[in-house]
């Protein structure tokens, strides 16, 4: 084809390190306490040092790493992923079981930092639902103090997460938990009968 | 809006000068006047995620202040939709934390997305102390209600870090008005600038009535029609209670002089009676039967007029229109609005005006017959429209629900019907039945809610039809018997009107509910209609007769949302005749580029021009007629081969369309198939594959003649040997015109005379493939992938 006119290169093209770079892709990686050091920075946020690595080259140091959660509605505990920040973050690695493979000290580290993250507000009362003209204005107490907002009147605003626990989602996309629906009272239920 | 010239102006300077005093205090304080503010931007939260009202602002000293209230317990916190001017207004006495960032001195700043909000954080830069280099921290956190306002601060600090200069137009203020002028309440869908409780239904109505006005004789016959079934419902139970009762039955011989019988021939008045009776049934059937020829007459071209103006409107609006979230529920309610509207004026409006007045007559005839019984018929009638004006709302919304769940399981009937052989490959035959079974009990609840309570519903209505007429016939039976006020028959008579009452007001139930429905239906075909196309042409604008095809971009940056620009200041210049190529990894914004050069969006910054002339200012006919896309979607209309190819010049010739369809090489297979040109293709017609659809497009692209042809991974989806194959047709086509080709493989691009990396909405590299070549980057080592990596594997 066209393009052999321009072989001329050949030497620099190191096929050997591409394919050390997609292993590194293909690669799953587990941290814990022994090959992993979480500290605090000033600003707020978590850094992270890989140590003893077989392969490792140098010894991994980042500034401050991302935490995010594989499972977080069917499992907040385990498989948190720890990545790099930029905006196509790569995974750094897993957490298997954070109330296991860390100290407590990390724990909490990570926790607060995953905290801010999937921030949302547990409704504890629904004082009232008033539907008009395809959306729904809802009046609730949460646990971050009474909220007011409006979602559309579509199956996708109020989704189900088990039999019980159901996220709603306002119009800008805010999120709101019930945790458990079959808890609230009769009158809150009526009210709410409409989205189950 | 967005073509007005904007110049920097004290009032834009003013109108983010809404902090609260002790915010423009603190300001003061750290020497911060109203006119050294840039813009501020509202917050939500705290840095511990606690909601509290706060404020960033950005000063033109490159300074950026954020100020947050301390959390108060209780403190009502109001979302989109919800909020109003009222509860955005923040109390005098809060106390306040204010932190300052000199943005100069910040390496990147950027909002980090949580699950419903972000975090704006900044990264220090290494200014005296080599601590701080590379430090994050969080300057303020919002919910994604006041996101909008914190992607605004990141693009500004952005611009700064760059070194940029900040214009007017990122200053300008994203929210326009997002609040009812009227209530104030804000709007649930900001896009639609309608406040549901205050849309003037009046001006809708009188609009649509103009639907009706060609239809205004035949409409006035299907009132008369009504009028004289509403009439005639009033006669009935005179004729059948007081005239053959009291009258005839009764031996009322007066009766008989006043109709000019002799006397005591009551078999001759009574067969008289009953012919009048039978006459008037008739004639209720027979109006009845006009007035539904006349319904069945009018809807259907109404319906039509309607339909055919939301059409038309709607392909008049910009491509945006088609995909923006909202555009598959705007089309199927473009169909049942009408039918709504429509429905509601030739049905309900003059069924109202009816019921209205025979409620009112019936009211007249049974005071004048006898007062203290219409009193009390008229004091139950009211139960039977309480009892449908509370429960057919929750009757509906149960309905809904069924609805609901008899479309879920649809959807996962379709689900498992069209995964069928990944089911079976995989044998999950039994989890299937189980999943199906959940949505199938969900139906059956559903189901039995329905019946209950319309069981309810119907056991208590005819309960309160049935006091009602209970209360006339005990309260008319004491007046008979022991006041002797009047007979039996007007008792009958009475029973009758009471019967006949009940469905109208049982009409009036819905009726308010069925009004507003109706308005918003009309309200969202009018907005369609309305709408004014992001997209339009200027008046007076260029139509060039002869252009050389040369395409430049100076500048442009651009988004499909406004904060999320996709494309970033992008440069670039196809001389006429010549071609360029656009390679970059998926996403990386070169189907933008494309859409942006056919004008299918206009850019938020910067010119797209053709010969010197700005796109905005070009004939569309210049523009459409000279500019074709061969993409990887193809579409084939519903229609023959030969119609398919000239879709865009009907008038082809049937030898042009075969000099098209050679050129493209895809003469021959079309005439294997059965029909020929002829043969039926489209939706509903003969599938072909996907090498043959993409020839017919290539085939309609050479019909189309254009200047400039635009090959969007004209050929990523058809396999090597066709690829070879429509390349050679694309090397046909390509010839003497302007060409811009995306592609994946670069072999498609080899004979590009310049070409183009997109990376992340940039130009990452540009020149020819020597010159690519040679800079060892991203272009480089794509060729070496898939020239080399494949070589040595020895598949090449």
């Amino acid at each position: 084809m066209g393009l052999k006119n321009f072989e001329g290169a050949d030497e620099e093209f190191n096929l050997e390190q591409m394919e050390a770079e997609t292993e590194a892709m293909l690669r799953l990686r587990y941290l814990n306490a022994e090959n992993a050091t979480f500290a605090r920075t000033p600003g707020g946020f978590v850094s992270l040092d890989i140590v003893g690595e077989a392969d490792a080259v140098s010894p991994e140091h980042y500034d401050r790493v991302r935490v995010v959660r594989s499972f977080p509605f069917t499992a907040p505990d385990t498989y948190i992923s720890i990545s790099t920040t930029e905006e196509k973050s790569k995974e750094i690695g897993i957490i298997k079981d954070i109330t296991k493979d860390v100290s407590k000290e990390t724990r909490k580290m990570l926790e607060e930092q995953m905290n801010l993250r999937y921030f949302t507000p547990i409704i504890t009362k629904i004082n009232d639902i008033k539907e008009e003209y395809g959306h729904a204005y809802w009046d609730v107490d949460t646990n971050e103090g009474p909220c007011r907002f409006v979602i559309y009147m579509n199956s996708s605003s109020v989704v189900s997460l088990s039999d019980v626990r159901l996220m709603v989602t306002d119009l800008d996309g805010n999120r709101f938990e019930i945790p458990d629906y079959t808890r609230l009272s009769a009158g809150e239920l009526k009210k709410l009968d409409l989205f189950l | 809006m967005k073509n007005k010239k904007r110049e920097i102006s004290e009032e834009n300077i003013k109108k983010s000068g809404k902090l609260p005093q002790e915010i423009g205090a603190e300001l003061k304080s750290r020497g911060i006047t109203e006119a050294d503010i840039y813009v501020s931007v509202r917050t939500d939260m705290d840095l511990n995620c606690d909601f509290t009202p706060g404020w960033l602002i950005l000063t033109k000293g490159k300074k950026l202040i954020s100020a947050t209230a301390d959390p108060l317990s209780g403190e009502i916190h109001f979302f989109k939709g919800m909020e109003t001017r009222k509860s955005r207004t923040v109390a005098r006495d809060r106390k306040w934390n204010f932190a300052e960032f000199d943005v100069s001195d910040l390496k990147n700043a950027y909002v980090e997305r949580s699950v419903s909000g972000g975090f704006l954080i900044l990264v220090h830069k290494d200014v005296n102390d080599p601590e701080a280099e590379g430090l994050a921290e969080t300057a303020a956190a919002v919910s994604n209600h006041c996101m909008s306002g914190a992607t605004k601060i990141e693009r500004l600090c952005e611009k700064i870090i760059d070194g940029k200069e900040i214009d007017e137009e990122a200053l300008e203020d994203d929210e326009e008005e997002e609040f009812c002028p009227v209530c104030g309440m804000m709007y649930p869908d900001s896009d639609r600038k309608v406040c549901p409780k205050c849309m003037n239904k009046k001006s809708i109505f009188r609009r649509t009535l103009g639907y009706l006005k060609p239809y205004k004789w035949r409409i006035l016959v299907m009132f008369l029609c009504y009028l004289a079934t509403a009439a005639l419902n009033i006669i009935w139970p005179y004729l059948n209670g007081v005239v053959l009762y009291d009258r005839v039955l009764g031996k009322d011989e007066k009766f008989l002089s006043f109709l000019s019988v002799e006397s005591n021939r009551f078999a001759v008045i009574l067969l008289l009676i009953v012919l009048t009776m039978v006459m008037t049934k008739i004639t209720m059937q027979l109006v009845g039967i006009l007035q539904g020829v006349m319904t069945a007459k009018i809807v259907p071209r109404v319906v039509k007029s309607m339909r055919n103006d939301v059409f038309g409107a709607m392909g008049k609006l910009s491509i945006n229109f088609f995909t923006s979230k909202q555009t598959g529920s705007l089309m199927t309610r473009v169909m049942s609005d009408s039918d709504e509207v429509s429905g509601f004026f030739i049905d309900g409006l003059p069924y109202f005006l009816i019921n209205v007045f025979s409620i009112i007559a019936m009211a007249v005839v049974m005071f004048r017959l006898s007062w203290p019984l219409a009193i009390v018929a008229l004091m139950f009638m009211p139960i039977t429209f309480l009892v449908s004006w509370f429960m057919l709302p929750r009757l509906w919304h149960r309905y809904g629900r069924r609805h609901r769940a008899t479309r879920s399981l649809n959807s996962k009937i379709h689900d498992n019907l069209s995964g069928a052989r990944v089911v079976k490959a995989f044998g999950q035959e039994g989890s299937e039945v189980r999943r199906f079974d959940k949505s199938n009990e969900k139906v059956r609840s559903a189901d039995l809610a329905v019946m209950n309570y319309d069981n309810k519903f119907s056991a208590l209505y005819s309960a309160a039809e049935n006091l009602a007429s209970l209360m006339v016939y005990i309260v008319g039976a004491y007046l008979i018997l022991i006041q002797k006020r009047f007979d039996y028959p007007i008792l009958i008579t009475f029973a009758g009107y009471v019967g006949q009452m009940t469905g109208p007001m049982d009409f009036m139930s819905f009726f308010f509910r069925w009004f507003t429905n109706c308005m918003n239906s009309a309200q969202r075909m009018f907005e369609i209609i309305d709408a004014v196309p992001e997209i339009q042409e200027k008046e007076n604008a260029i139509s060039l007769e002869q252009i050389e095809g040369t395409v430049e971009m100076k500048n442009v940056t651009f988004g499909y949302e406004k904060n999320k620009p996709v494309l970033k200041n992008i440069n670039l210049k196809v001389e006429g005749g010549h071609m360029l190529g656009i390679v970059g990894r998926s996403g990386a914004g070169k189907t933008t580029i494309v859409n942006l050069i056919s004008r299918l969006y206009d850019p938020q910054e910067g010119t797209v021009t053709l010969d010197g002339v700005n796109l905005k200012d070009l004939s569309f006919k210049t523009l459409r007629g000279n500019v074709a896309m061969v993409s990887q979607e193809t579409y084939m209309f519903m229609g023959t081969v030969a119609e398919n190819i000239a879709y865009a010049r009907k008038d082809a010739s049937r030898a042009e369309i075969i000099r098209a369809a050679v050129l493209a090489s895809a003469h021959d297979f079309i005439c294997r198939m059965p029909d020929g040109y002829d043969t039926i293709i489209g939706s509903s017609g003969r599938d072909l594959s996907g090498g043959e659809r993409q020839r017919i497009s290539i085939a309609r692209a050479i019909l189309a003649n254009p200047k400039i042809l635009i090959l969007d991974e004209a050929t990523a989806a058809v396999d090597t040997e066709t690829e070879q194959a429509i390349q050679q047709s694309i090397n046909m086509l390509i010839k003497g015109r302007t060409t811009i080709s995306i592609a994946h493989r670069l072999s498609t691009l080899r004979d590009a005379d310049s070409l183009i990396v997109i990376d992340e909405g940039k130009i990452a590299e540009q020149g020819t493939h020597e010159e690519l070549l040679k800079q060892k980057g991203v272009y480089y080592k794509l060729k070496e992938l898939q020239t080399k990596a494949l070589a040595l594997k020895g598949i090449e």
